[in-house]
């Protein structure tokens, strides 16, 4: 059996038999079962992707990248100090998506947020964090993957790829990090409270989500271009 | 049969029409110390990475390299990988992982070595070059030369037959550089391992070879044993000559012929059997012309800094006047503050306690515009931290002046062939020139260098020289940080010694060198016993005539 | 320096078990005894590894514990004592126990994984999951090595730029702010994909990619680690078998009478205070001699 659908009859697995146990099950579960359960459907949904990248056995180039890819969001910030709220870590992670396709997008969000919580330190928030950030790189390789090159001219394009960050942090990014903040703070789930949850989030995610626009507005071109030249150069991520 | 045997070796390029390397011959016996010399685009890196397939560049390859008798692309992945060690120049994208440890024992981990082999093997490594006090460190915390011998280090975990160095220490200071060239030594000494080495600093390496390899445009011009090269460079008048070790230069400079001396102790007594008789009437150089103006760009008095405010002082009472329109080096050890003081003279780090003066100014009263547009600037250690551009030519816009201005700067940096090249397809001496250009053009009165002549090769070093002279005589004062006692003797009006936070002895070259007896110029060190202050090949060259001369006739 | 933590050096397995054991437990169980004693026993071990740092990490995490404590019942107004009414909504004594509880739980949580930072570092990280997942373990390894290195090579950047006067103080314009920390970046990029040009060669010179990986780091249990962990075990499945940890907080308070479950958790709990202080009094004796 061939990599590809391996790891596709293993992607189905998971979202068809593991996941709907899960939730089964947890509910079952007295008490506050609601993180727990959400929790593991959060690790079992990662869980693809990573297997995905451990049966195509990577080469040293694309390991490389992918590493230098998340370290480099995961430090990106340290280059805005002077403006303490700008955060263009899923800016950057969007533009791998779009550059190497939705799974290596997806991973290096992943292990960007798991990485730089070594330093920052681990807590209930990480699955969470990793799934968001690779949901953005995720998302940004599914829409534009396969067509960039031939949009890359256009005028438009680079207003295109901010606006897509800028709606998809705000609607998908933040929340599922207030979602996390609303099963580890509250005691039992309403819709009051995870209104009150989402709604003081707003900012926060607004300025998130212009921080992902200015970097995909001003970086997306230059920064495609490189990881273009990359790609060519190293005959990495060929499907 | 040879170890390695290289037969009728070319290669090309995609997209080139000369070929890098034309009909190579050589053979490599084993256990043999190998250094091949050449300028950088001669074709050294390229020949390197033909002995290693995987790091093979792309293009046409014609010929065949052996290993053993056996054609290298016919052997298996593990062996070559395990056969031939490969490091490289430098010394932190070497390094894969996180942990010392770790990186000691990747290579057996990608071979898939068993545990207990492993551990030995990685125990043995630890012990033999010394690692074991930070064997469980973080590599972030190590230092270059500490980084480069661990690159080493693992590398001779994997045991291999052939060591394959492509200029290993051009970005370490020469404490480190010489530490890390004897460890190569002794591991061609004890353990019998064939080396391969390319370099250009000659001085340590040179003598210790049993064979010196030169190459030139993509062929081989010598192959011999080092003195037999070093003679045919002089007579083919070669620029490499310029790189020889000291002695070997001051030898050929008089007219002698014959075999030279490689070490400043043959140096030294093939002197004292020329001079048998002593005093002589000639000890001391004639005098450079003094041209130091009495009006002072940069006065320091009394600084202090630290970094955090309870760490330690890097910056203890210093003291320093620099004269207008004079090169004035600063030496000293590594990780001892030089380069923060630099960045203290500049205001990036800021003093806590003393005055700083530029042009007679005090540096508070400076705006950060006024500061770094006209007044002072500073040329990073690293070129490549300046870069931020797609061309050379957009490196130098960015510094929003006139066309004609930058392409004047171009000019006079020597770099004006280059603006449409990306700044990271150049050579290491080519970006420290658009560096250095991109600087210039705040149209600085004082300029601050920071390490200028790392990794650069001994013709890339004259040019840079023949700028700051040409940059000095406009009036410009230069303030300069180095390792590099060759070349802060040669071209420095004043030299200071910087150590444990201090600015000590401040002098003329002559006087500074001349009075050290271990922190000085291998031409010093050499003529000692029979000049005084002979700092410079030319020095000793000049009284070595001059005395023949006098007692000749 | 902190003192010897025992529990630290064991196989990073035990060490991984123990806590997302302890993790779980306390997100999950609602029992005020069980929530209380999981803060005493993550403090304390939180306060054997830092010291004085767990009183930093309390004085931040308080008002926290307040806001959550007094936001839950805010919303959540069912429960048979009414203590006030704010905008006509009932603000109940069940559901503020309920928030203090819920606090508690997200205390502990807080504080295991700040032991869980200190304890199982990334190199235990990547050492217990190298055999299962060998490509990512090492990816991680990466990752954490370069961002190191980027940090350094961004630093360098910065003051590169400064010293040319392209840098930035606080006096700039936000334009000029965003795009100083773009060119920086974009310097950065270039500096850094350049390197992981060499860290490819470096890896595929030594041999990765020529086969299987083995881990130099992977070990098996000692018996003593083996003992603690089957020790572990057999605490869990007490607790969780005994049972007792329910408890309902609406319309009245109920808890389940505490038994043997709850002292089984409690050892559970202890087991790295257990072994700190079993490591201390072997030392005493063997130091005085008996």
């Amino acid at each position: 059996m061939s990599n590809r659908k391996r790891s596709a009859l293993f992607t189905l697995l998971c979202l068809c038999i593991l996941i709907p146990t899960t939730l089964i099950l947890g509910s079952r579960l007295k008490g506050r079962w609601y993180y727990l359960t959400s929790t593991l459907i959060v690790v079992e949904a990662m869980i693809p992707f990573f297997y995905a990248f451990e049966i195509r056995k990577p080469k040293a180039g694309e390991l490389v990248t992918v590493a230098v890819l998340a370290a480099l969001a995961a430090v990106s910030r340290g280059a805005f100090a002077f403006l303490p709220h700008f955060k263009p870590v899923v800016g950057i992670i969007m533009i791998v998506g779009i550059a190497f396709g939705g799974e290596v997008g997806f991973l290096t969000g992943a292990i960007a947020a798991f990485a730089s919580n070594f330093f920052f330190g681990q807590g209930p928030f990480t699955p969470w964090q990793m799934m968001s950030y690779g949901m953005g790189g995720f998302l940004a390789g599914a829409v534009f993957h396969r067509s960039w090159e031939k949009w890359e001219k256009k005028k438009l394009f680079p207003v295109a790829l901010g606006s897509f960050g800028f709606l998809s942090v705000l609607l998908l990014v933040g929340p599922l990090l207030d979602i996390c903040s609303l099963f580890t703070m509250s005691s039992t789930l309403s819709w009051d409270f995870a209104i009150a949850c989402l709604s003081s989030g707003f900012f926060v995610n607004l300025t998130h989500s212009l921080s992902t626009l200015l970097t995909l507005l001003l970086l997306g071109k230059p920064l495609l271009a490189k990881l273009k030249r990359l790609q060519s150069k190293y005959g990495i991520w060929e499907r | 049969m040879a170890h390695i045997e290289i037969r009728n070796l070319t290669f090309t390029y995609p997209g080139k029409e000369t070929p890098s390397l034309q009909g190579i011959d050589l053979c490599i016996e084993a256990g043999e110390f190998v250094l091949l010399c050449g300028h950088s685009g001669s074709g050294k890196t390229s020949l390197l990475r033909h002995l290693k397939p995987v790091l093979c560049p792309h293009g046409k390859t014609e010929g065949s390299v052996r290993l053993n008798g056996r054609e290298l692309s016919e052997i298996d992945g593990r062996t070559q990988a395990s056969a031939v060690g490969f490091v490289m120049q430098d010394p932190d994208d070497q390094i894969v992982t996180d942990k010392v440890w770790h990186e000691l024992a990747f290579g057996l981990e990608s071979l898939g070595t068993e545990q207990k082999t492993m551990r030995l093997r990685v125990a043995e490594m630890a012990s033999y070059f010394g690692i074991q006090g930070w064997f469980h460190r973080n590599v972030s915390e190590l230092s270059g030369g500490q980084k480069q011998l661990l690159n080493l280090a693992s590398v001779m975990a994997m045991q291999p037959e052939i060591l394959i160095l492509d200029e290993p220490t051009s970005q370490l200071d020469p404490i480190a550089a010489a530490d890390f060239l004897n460890t190569v030594k002794k591991i061609n000494r004890d353990l019998g391992t064939t080396v391969l080495i390319t370099e250009h600093r000659l001085e340590e390496v040179y003598p210790y070879a049993d064979r010196v390899v030169v190459m030139e445009k993509g062929k081989l011009l010598a192959n011999g044993s080092p003195r037999q090269v070093g003679q045919l460079l002089y007579e083919r008048h070669e620029e490499l000559f310029s790189a020889l070790p000291t002695p070997a230069r001051v030898f050929y400079a008089v007219g002698e012929r014959g075999q030279c001396p490689l070490t400043v102790r043959e140096g030294r007594s093939w002197l004292t059997e020329r001079f048998p008789q002593q005093p002589l009437p000639h000890r001391e150089p004639k005098p450079r012309e003094s041209k130091l103006s009495s009006e002072m760009a940069l006065r320091l008095r009394d600084v202090w800094f630290r970094y955090e405010k309870d760490s330690p002082d890097i910056l203890r009472q210093v003291e320093l006047e620099v004269p207008q329109g004079c090169l004035y080096a600063i030496v000293g050890g590594n990780g001892t503050g030089k380069s923060t003081l630099l960045k203290t003279l500049c205001g990036i780090c800021k003093a806590y306690r003393g005055k700083i003066e530029l042009l007679g100014k005090p540096l508070k009263k400076y705006s950060s515009r006024e500061l770094f547009r006209g007044c002072v600037t500073l040329l990073p250690q690293d070129p490549k931290s300046l870069f931020a551009k797609k061309t050379v030519r957009e490196e130098l816009e960015e510094m929003d002046g006139a066309p004609e201005q930058w392409q004047a700067m171009a000019k006079l940096c020597r770099i004006d062939g280059l603006t449409q090249q990306h700044p990271y397809d150049l050579s290491g001496g080519e970006q420290q020139r658009v560096a250095l250009a991109k600087v210039l053009l705040t149209e600085p009165r004082i300029l601050l260098l920071d390490e200028p002549t790392k990794g650069l090769d001994g013709a890339f070093k004259i040019t840079f020289a023949g700028i700051l002279r040409e940059l000095c005589q406009k009036g410009l004062t230069i303030v300069m940080v180095s390792h590099d006692v060759e070349f802060c003797a040669e071209y420095g009006d004043l030299v200071g010694m910087f150590f444990d936070g201090q600015l000590l002895t401040t002098a003329e070259p002559r006087q500074f060198f001349g009075h050290n007896s271990f922190y000085t110029t291998a031409a010093n060190r050499m003529s000692r016993c029979l000049f005084d202050k002979a700092v410079t090949v030319s020095d000793v060259t000049e009284l070595y005539e001059r005395n023949r001369k006098e007692l000749g006739s | 320096m902190a003192k010897r933590d025992p529990f630290s050096e064991y196989h990073p397995l035990v060490c991984f078990l123990f806590f997302l054991t302890v993790i779980l437990m306390g997100t999950v169980v609602r029992h005020p005894a069980y929530v209380l004693a999981g803060c005493v026993a993550s403090g304390w071990y939180y306060g054997l590894l830092k010291g004085r740092g767990l009183l930093t990490m309390l004085l931040r995490l308080l008002p926290l514990l307040l806001l959550v404590s007094l936001l839950n019942p805010l919303f959540n107004p069912r429960g048979e004592h009414v203590l006030l009414r704010i905008f006509g909504r009932a603000f109940t004594w069940e559901s503020l126990c309920f928030g203090f509880v819920t606090a508690g739980s997200f205390a502990q949580t807080i504080l295991w994984f700040g032991c869980y930072n200190t304890v199982l570092t990334g190199d235990k990280f990547t050492s217990l999951f190298g055999n299962l997942i060998p490509a990512l373990s090492l990816l991680l390894v990466m990752v954490l090595r370069m961002m190191g290195e980027q940090t350094r090579k961004l630093k360098q950047i910065l003051h590169a730029r400064s010293g040319i006067g392209k840098g930035i103080t606080e006096q700039n314009s936000r334009r000029e702010k965003l795009l100083h920390g773009m060119t920086a970046l974009s310097a950065l990029t270039d500096r850094a994909l350049e390197g992981s040009i060499v860290t490819g060669n470096s890896m595929k010179a030594r041999g990765y990619g020529c086969g299987r990986r083995t881990n130099f780091h992977s070990r098996r249990l000692r018996v003593g680690e083996w003992l603690c962990l089957l020790l572990f075990l057999f605490l869990l499945a007490l607790t969780l078998c005994l049972g007792g940890m329910e408890a309902e907080f609406e319309p009245v308070i109920r808890t389940d009478p505490l038994g043997l479950g709850f002292l089984a958790y409690c050892g559970l709990l202890g087991v790295p205070i257990v072994l700190r202080i079993k490591e201390s009094i072997l030392w005493h004796i063997l130091k005085y001699g008996i």
